[in-house]
């Protein structure tokens, strides 16, 4: 037999793993806190305990867009330094040791965030900083912050409508950067700012209705600020207490189910009609395709099928063999440029003269000496110039009187 | 009273070895006056610099060694600070300042270029991983907050082709430092943060220290020639409050203690029993590193090199009789030196270890070094349209006059005026300023960036006045918390003369300076968009009425009386209109 005989055993099992289990193969989240100021801590704090619930179900830091806008943990009026409580009882330390923070401070901007979304960065913009998705990553954007009918305000200072986002998830949608998103948004008149998505593959949910604010759920008295949002509170509720493991088979139904007007104390909203399947479709989603992490793996389609296994066979190892070409080609001109030793006298010329020339313009940038006798120098010039043009003009209206 | 050893033989203590792959790292503890502690953690590896041209890392973090490669950077700085070092009280800074850097975050670097722009452009790129790497917003060192310092940092490492290397220099004054700046910086050591001295290191305690600054220093070391190595040197420097790092963790809040815990002053008189005037102690407090750092030694870092006596990691400066118990189940080592005022101890691998001090009535005090400068700076003047700035430096030294180089990088919107630079010594005649480099800012394109050598006599100040003038910004520029103020860098004093002990220098820094620029009222566009709609909207309407009506005489408009006279006029209009025209 060949040495790749276990693949052929392995392959269906793959394939009907990927189309058991869902059709997404990433999972990606992005965490936006749009408040600056201490006496907003709680959307920070709402922002962090999604952070650490994401990280719980299995989503790695580098698929974590975290953007807080403020510093809460470092703060001075915090009096407890370097953590951020979301609650009373101060059980869990969110900001902990171990957390990286992706955009922070005056990072967080609707340029920034819009930038992210449809990965219109610069060159050297950090992989971490990135939105590094595909047409399979399921990804959970989850925004809390001051906001108003169809507006969103960032750090207080600017705004993003209902129609930026629409047309930014739209872009993302052409450009195939995701399979299915959740929005979740916890704010005043929250429900207003997904009314306008027109791409497909989006569930979206908000905290209140139009003309309705979203209330904060309660204060902590030494800290001294109200610590958490009533719909951020009771998201967590339900995944603390709902969603255990990893291999949690939960449904989105369940948690929209789960929402309680009388206790969130605003209406929350959900939006199905933009998701494949509708509201049956959306409902029967498992809350761990947005908030866990999917280790599903996908086979190019037009593998399946039992007859082509062979074929496959010798394609695979067709592969293999050229990706070896490849590595010891690659190793052969490593090796050889270590050979080359000695490099051309011309080559050695031309480096000698860009580094005179760098030489040369290397004062061009930099500081200039400020010389004292030359500046007296400069002045006795100025000052003789001046006594020449006075000298001139004397002269002039003297001959003309 | 003992003289205490000085940080300098310390420095000497660890002194770098060869240039094969290894890692060491020490833990100093030194008691301050009035119950501070500093804590100077330093952690260094090496990798032969072929292994590193070649991306072969043992000890030498990957992610930061691609970077610098990416970068073309062959010497790096990094610094992120927070707090005040109390020279008055603390005596010299440690490491003589070299391990110091400005409030927020400083970068400086030496990168390879050909020109002077490609040289920027890796800069760019430098900052702009590194902001990924750190959790720091470094992408915002762009042109304005860049400058080339010209004599006041000197490259540390052994360089081949200084022609190419092109020196740049950053600061973000404002820039918050915080845990998710700690959690990059553990993770590029070998034990990240689990075992080692480096497992006392947690955001909760570190953040809030009276001073601290994290730094890391990348430089090429040549023991001969072609036996180089690349050594990267993370340390953390803080200044601990103990009886505030001694909170718990869950209740750090202060609260009144019962008053049978205090010992009341026996010789006041007291009108009730709860009343109490509390004896100031003079005794050193008692604590212990589970307590002051808030979590336990999880043992040695078992990568440690632990060739050439450098196994001792822990190290504590006191008083040879100040009683030290240590607690741990596993096996431990105690050396002592330097007349016995430094004890270092051997961690056990795998178990946890502890120092308790306990209380003691202490006869003999600290001695510390004595600062070759100090340094302060502040913004005078008032209004909002232009301000100075003095900088006194004393030089407290009897005998020697000191020559440093003071280095000032300012923003775009605070725009010095050279003229005005006065430099007066209290005590002498004479300009003390020996020379001046300048480059003067550009609107939203560069900074200034003043750089002086200057001598002061001994046992005098040097009083440095300028005046500057705010710059309006532009509606947009404004951050969001524009009432806030905007920062202007520290200062940067580095010392010519007495000659430093090393090649890392000695360092001052000032602090930063918060800086009131006019700041608008931000409704105001609004109020002017509503006022010009107002004013538009009555031009327009007038206008609008005078071009569609037609005016004429009240004599001229046919006489309405009831209804007869209206159904008239509406029949003759009708008739005309049938009729045309």
């Amino acid at each position: 037999m060949s040495p790749l005989s276990p693949l052929r055993l392995l392959l269906p099992l793959l394939l009907f793993l990927t189309l058991a289990v869902s059709k997404h193969t990433s999972n990606w989240a992005v965490l936006v806190g749009t408040s600056r100021f201490w006496f907003n801590y709680r959307h920070l704090a709402n922002v962090l305990s999604l952070y650490r619930t994401v990280k719980r179900l299995g989503i790695p830091d580098s698929q974590i867009i975290l953007m807080l806008p403020d510093d809460m943990a470092c703060n001075p009026r915090n009096a407890f330094p370097g953590a951020v409580y979301n609650n009373a009882d101060r059980a869990l330390d969110l900001y902990g040791n171990n957390i990286e923070v992706d955009y922070r401070g005056y990072e967080v901007t609707v340029e920034n965030f819009i930038r992210l979304m449809t990965d219109r960065v610069g060159e050297d913009m950090p992989r971490s900083k990135r939105l590094l998705t595909d047409e399979r990553s399921n990804i959970l954007v989850y925004m809390t912050g001051h906001g108003g009918n169809e507006f969103l305000k960032f750090q207080d200072a600017e705004e993003i409508s209902a129609f930026d986002l629409a047309d930014a998830f739209e872009q993302m949608w052409e450009k195939k950067r995701y399979h299915e998103m959740l929005f979740m948004i916890d704010t005043c008149q929250a429900n207003t700012m997904y009314s306008k998505f027109y791409s497909p593959n989006i569930l979206a949910t908000g905290s209140s209705a139009l003309s309705q604010s979203s209330y904060s759920h309660h204060a902590d008295a030494d800290v001294g600020v109200a610590v958490i949002d009533r719909f951020t509170y009771y998201n967590l509720e339900f995944l603390e207490n709902r969603v255990k493991d990893r291999n949690s088979k939960v449904t989105m139904g369940e948690l929209f189910d789960s929402y309680d007007p009388a206790l969130i104390h605003s209406e929350p909203g959900i939006r199905y009609d933009l998701f494949p399947g509708g509201e049956e479709g959306a409902r029967s989603r498992l809350v761990m395709d947005f908030f866990g992490n999917a280790q599903g793996v996908v086979v190019d389609e037009n593998e399946e099928g039992g007859g082509k296994g062979k074929g496959n066979e010798t394609e695979w190892l067709e592969e293999l063999r050229k990706i070896e070409e490849m590595i010891e080609e690659a190793k052969r001109r490593h090796n050889e440029s270590l050979r080359v030793a000695p490099q051309h006298v011309s080559v050695m010329e031309e480096v000698i003269a860009r580094e005179e020339e760098g030489r040369r313009l290397k004062r061009s940038e930099g500081a200039v000496k400020v010389d004292e006798e030359g500046l007296w120098r400069k002045k006795a010039v100025g000052v003789a110039a001046l006594v020449g043009i006075a000298g001139i003009w004397a002269a002039g209206s003297w001959l003309d009187s | 009273m003992l003289s205490f050893l000085p940080l300098l033989l310390f420095n000497a203590l660890i002194a770098c070895t060869a240039a094969r792959s290894d890692y060491h790292e020490r833990l100093l503890l030194r008691p301050l006056p009035q119950s501070a502690l500093l804590a100077s953690f330093t952690f260094r590896s090496n990798e032969s610099s072929g292994a590193f041209e070649e991306q072969n890392f043992r000890y030498f973090p990957r992610s930061l060694g691609q970077i610098l490669q990416h970068a073309h950077t062959k010497e790096l700085h990094l610094r992120f600070s927070l707090g005040r070092w109390d020279a008055s009280n603390w005596g010299q800074m440690p490491w003589n300042g070299a391990r110091e850097g400005g409030t927020g975050v400083e970068l400086w670097a030496w990168v390879e270029a050909g020109t002077e722009e490609e040289a920027f452009s890796r800069w760019l790129a430098l900052t702009n991983a590194l902001s990924g790497l750190f959790c720091a917003s470094l992408n915002f060192i762009d042109a304005t907050k860049t400058i080339r310092p010209v004599m006041s940092f000197q490259p540390e490492g052994d360089h081949h082709n200084m022609s190419r290397l092109h020196l740049l220099h950053g600061t973000l004054p404002h820039e918050v430092v915080c845990t998710e700046n700690l959690t990059p910086f553990l993770k590029l050591l070998p034990c990240k943060g689990k075992a080692g001295i480096s497992s006392l290191l947690s955001g909760h305690k570190l953040f809030d220290a009276s001073w601290q600054t994290m730094s890391i220093d990348v430089r090429p070391v040549c023991q001969k020639e072609g036996d180089c190595a690349v050594e990267i040197e993370q340390g953390v420097d803080m200044v601990l409050d103990l009886e505030r790092a001694k909170r718990p963790l869950d209740n750090p809040i202060p609260r009144p203690l019962p008053i049978e815990e205090i010992s009341c002053d026996g010789s006041k008189p007291y009108n009730a029993p709860d009343t109490c005037y509390p004896l100031t102690r003079t005794a050193d407090s008692s604590w212990s590193l589970n307590e002051v750092f808030g979590t336990s030694l999880h043992g040695a870092c078992p990568l440690t090199d632990d060739r050439d006596g450098n196994s001792h990691t822990v190290c504590i400066n006191v008083q040879p009789e100040r009683e030290i118990q240590v607690k741990t189940a596993g096996e431990y080592d105690e050396s002592r030196s330097a007349s016995e005022t430094l004890r270092c101890y051997k961690l056990p691998v795998g178990e946890a270890f502890d120092l308790v001090l306990p209380e003691q009535q202490m006869t003999t005090g600290l001695v510390l070094p004595t600062p070759p400068l100090y340094a302060a700076r502040s913004i005078n003047g008032h209004g909002q349209e232009r301000g100075s700035v003095q900088a006194v430096i004393r030089n407290p030294s009897t005998t020697d006059a000191v020559e440093f180089i003071y280095l000032e990088s300012l923003p775009w919107f605070m725009k010095p005026y050279l003229h005005t630079l006065r430099a007066v010594i209290d005590k002498s005649e004479g300009n003390p300023v020996k020379e001046t480099y300048y480059r003067p800012a550009v609107d939203r394109r560069r900074g200034s960036h003043l750089e002086l050598r200057v001598v002061i006599p001994a046992d005098s100040s040097l009083s440095l006045t300028y005046d500057f003038d705010k710059a309006i910004l532009r509606y947009t520029e404004y951050p969001p918390d524009a009432n806030r103020g905007f920062d202007a860098a520290p200062a940067v004093i580095r010392l010519l003369s007495p000659r430093p002990p090393d090649r890392k220098g000695v360092y001052t820094r000032t602090t930063s300076l918060l800086l009131q620029l006019p700041t608008p009222d931000f409704s105001m566009p609004y109020n002017v968009i509503i006022l010009t709609s107002t004013v538009m909207a009555l031009a327009f309407g007038n206008i609008f009425n005078l071009l569609v009506r037609r005016f004429v005489g009240a004599d001229e408009v046919p006489s309405r009386r009831g209804l007869r006279t209206i159904l008239q006029g509406k029949l003759e209009r009708f008739k005309s209109l049938v009729k045309g025209p």
